[in-house]
């Protein structure tokens, strides 16, 4: 990984924490890119489409749900693997 | 006991044999397919959805066990895998009359019982033999996935076929069904296409800006998921986008969702009732669902509703039923229903049409319960590092375990779903699992004691939180 995009995953990896405590409804502390969504924060499939909703909000980007497959949703690192690559091929 | 007769007292299982073959000693063969809705959901097109997103489908898939609870002695029940002997020798001393259990020949944990069966050979010839002594298959639900297993060991259905039984568990059919027979329901909008979604979400934009809530709904999603909560008109409008992005890239228009105003509740209800093949409806109970400091909690038995509601439940039941079995339904239904905050009743938020969580607990309830008693079906959610045998968990719950001698406690009833997630998780990491029991106590303070006992009890030591 380059150092350019090393440095371009924080505002995202914070855009996608963010989205998921307005997802969840409660702060979240220490989360960080091995954090993972449904066994360590909970998130269930029906809030999925709820954080997609609000990362498409904060990040300016449009997201297909059907273009995720389970393994981007794995933790905040592999969600966040998905929105670089998404954004590069914008 | 003869054929065809029942009586008030008859054990549950028995009037259902009675109501869906005519005859209360046929031999049933249970399986415990959980979410049949998924299978439902197949060609149907609802929310945009992440393919497989949700990590519970290998603890929703043991779920089959409960099966267990409603087979009795001359009947068998098919399981994904072979119950812990513990919990077995447990059942057994309270004196359930237990069934004789058939395993699957492989057990692929991200599977249903029905689709590991249709994978089982030996199973399938067990299953033929018994079909040839008369034995007739009760699932949970039925998807073209039972009707498979049917043709493929002579077993003949208990209940109707799968297209019937889709048609009549749609939320589009609830809703429609409701209009039909002047039933009281939230304000709301069926879609079956894209355009028809695009008018709901216009109108119901205005009810969100008027300050209400709305719930988009999957019209083939498992009772409390597949739902989409909105109070913000920018995200129905993005919703919308997605939507309508979806359908032109694929060409499809049609939808399955239904779009409802969100009703302020006070209390979540399920009542249930069977229809037989005759057309005749029974109704078997209303439970009600007990929230603690705002947490929902699990279904209180009885319900503490006054005579006259639970009356005029048993008289909807009575037209729910006739209405479907007009349909061709035939079998076991529960429903969902609110009462609001000003004390009205929302009598049917969705029709399922098969087992319920609560049907699988009636003959528990039968059994242990006394008149004057109450329960509570609950579901302990764990996090483990190690799977853990049913002797442990009673060593763990020591005095807050149920037996007959002491009439209170935890009475677990579903321990393959606690370690249902072991095989499925990342080498080294921790697992979710669930314990399900029904806590049986005399008074609501006692319950409440026990529930908060058992919770603590449960996440010293071997279990953690």
């Amino acid at each position: 990984m380059t150092t350019t995009a090393a440095t371009s995953r924080e505002p995202i990896v914070l855009a996608i924490v963010e989205a998921l405590s307005g997802v969840l409804g409660r702060p979240l502390a220490d989360v960080t890119e091995e954090t993972r969504l449904f066994e360590d924060l909970n998130l269930d499939s029906t809030s999925v489409l709820g954080l997609l909703m609000a990362l498409e909000d904060s990040l300016g980007m449009e997201v297909d749900p059907e273009a995720l497959e389970q393994h981007h949703l794995e933790s905040v690192g592999a969600l966040t693997d998905f929105v670089v690559e998404h954004s590069t091929q914008r | 006991m003869t054929a065809g007769t029942t009586t008030a007292r008859t054990p549950f299982v028995h009037r259902v044999k009675d109501a869906l073959t005519g005859d209360v000693t046929t031999p049933f063969v249970f399986l415990g397919n959980f979410e049949v809705e998924d299978e439902w959901a197949h060609g149907e097109i609802g929310l945009p959805s992440v393919r497989g997103a949700g990590a519970s489908s290998a603890v929703v898939n043991r779920m089959d066990e409960f099966a267990l609870l409603l087979a009795g002695k001359d009947d068998h029940v098919v399981l994904k895998s072979a119950p812990d002997p513990g919990y077995l020798a447990y059942l057994d001393s309270l004196g359930l009359d237990l069934p004789q259990v058939l395993v699957t020949d492989v057990d692929d944990p991200l599977r249903t019982v029905t689709r590991d069966a249709l994978d089982s050979p030996h199973l399938q010839s067990r299953l033929r033999e018994l079909a040839a002594g008369g034995a007739r298959l009760l699932a949970h639900g039925t998807s073209t996935a039972e009707e498979e297993l049917c043709a493929v060991t002579g077993l003949a259905s208990a209940l109707p076929g799968a297209a019937t039984t889709k048609a009549v568990n749609s939320k589009i059919y609830s809703r429609e069904l409701c209009s039909e027979l002047g039933i009281r329901q939230a304000r709301g909008w069926v879609c079956r296409t894209v355009d028809d979604f695009t008018r709901a979400v216009a109108e119901a934009s205005r009810a969100v800006a008027a300050g209400r809530t709305v719930g988009v709904k999957d019209a083939y999603g498992v009772s409390g998921k597949g739902i989409l909560v909105v109070d913000d008109e920018r995200r129905l409008d993005q919703l919308l986008r997605m939507v309508v992005r979806r359908a032109e890239r694929s060409g499809d228009e049609r939808l399955s969702v239904v779009v409802e105003e969100w009703a302020e509740k006070a209390t979540d209800l399920n009542y249930h009732f069977t229809v037989a093949l005759d057309g005749t409806v029974t109704f078997d109970f209303v439970k009600e669902a007990l929230t603690r400091r705002g947490v929902h909690q699990g279904h209180r038995i009885p319900s503490r509703l006054p005579r006259e509601r639970v009356d005029e439940l048993g008289e909807l039941s009575a037209r729910l039923g006739a209405r479907l079995h007009q349909d061709g339904f035939h079998g076991i239904v529960g429903v969902d229903a609110i009462v609001l905050t000003d004390g009205s009743l929302l009598p049917v938020l969705e029709i399922n049409a098969r087992n319920n969580m609560s049907t699988y607990q009636v003959r528990l309830q039968e059994q242990f319960l006394p008149d004057d008693g109450v329960a509570l079906a609950r579901q302990y959610d764990l996090t483990l590092d190690a799977p853990v045998s049913f002797d442990a968990l009673e060593e763990r719950l020591g005095d807050l375990l149920y037996t007959t001698d002491r009439g209170r406690g935890l009475l677990v009833d579903n321990t393959a779903t606690v370690n249902a997630a072991a095989s499925t998780r990342t080498a080294g990491t921790p697992f979710s699992g669930r314990l399900y029991g029904l806590l049986v106590a005399t008074s609501d303070d006692e319950l409440s004691h026990l529930d908060d006992s058992v919770a603590a009890r449960l996440t010293e030591g071997t279990a953690r939180d």
